[in-house]
């Protein structure tokens, strides 16, 4: 059973950023100071990294992957 | 991971060109999603590594376990601070978390992308970057205690 007076771990402050982290070291979190500096300092990163933006390939990707694929042919040879 | 749309598109490209040209070698045991990072973070990586000068972290070599071996493998500069001219140059190079990101070594990069970018668990980036679980959380660790640093000096 966990103390409850020890301080979070880096994995439960990682839990508790994605609102997982158990009842019982929330209580902990909620009266202790020093975890919840650490923990906002903790979830500022996890939300910028989150919030990065995504793009998708330029068109005619998928065409130009197959123009340098080589295909297997029926004979048994390579052709681009 | 390498902060440039066009090469990353390049790079994609030359993974799913690897992963088609490659595909007998694929072993069904692992995720098929898994290998096709395995050989885009290896892609990325070998650009990185080609240059770089630009991307070194300045705490130590990543397989570092005490403050003893960070310190003595940390990369000595005389002055952390950017010139106006650089900060200048970076704000036009995309946000202070990309920015950030850029300063990481590019191992602790692809494992806090692939953590909280891409989702993946603890185990799945073992897998895919074949490395032990300990060294993908110590890895994770580190990289957000740069992240934190580097952006709470950009407020400061």
């Amino acid at each position: 059973m966990t103390d409850l007076t020890m301080h979070l771990t880096t994995d439960e402050i990682e839990l508790w950023a994605q609102g997982l982290l158990p009842a019982a070291r929330a209580l902990h979190l909620a009266d202790c100071s020093l975890c919840r500096v650490e923990a906002d300092r903790e979830r500022k990163v996890i939300l910028e990294l989150v919030q990065l933006p995504t793009f998708a390939p330029q068109p005619g990707f998928a065409d130009r992957v197959m123009a340098k694929v080589k295909v297997h042919t029926p004979s048994g040879d390579w052709q681009s | 991971m390498v902060r440039d749309r066009a090469l990353a598109e390049d790079l994609a490209q030359e993974t799913f060109i690897k992963v088609l040209n490659g595909i007998k070698s694929y072993r069904p045991e692992f995720k098929f999603s898994s290998w096709i990072f395995k050989i885009a973070n290896n892609a990325a990586i070998d650009h990185l590594r080609r240059k770089s000068i630009d991307t070194l972290s300045l705490d130590g070599s990543p397989t570092a376990e005490t403050p003893e071996q960070m310190r003595s493998t940390s990369l000595q500069v005389g002055d952390r601070a950017e010139s106006p001219l650089d900060q200048a140059l970076s704000r036009e190079l995309g946000t202070a978390i990309e920015r950030a990101i850029a300063r990481l070594r590019p191992e602790y990069r692809s494992c806090i992308l692939l953590r909280h970018v891409e989702g993946f668990s603890y185990e799945e980036i073992a897998e895919t970057l074949d490395l032990p679980l300990g060294t993908v959380k110590t890895y994770i660790h580190r990289a957000r205690n740069e992240l934190r640093g580097y952006l709470e000096d950009r407020r400061d």
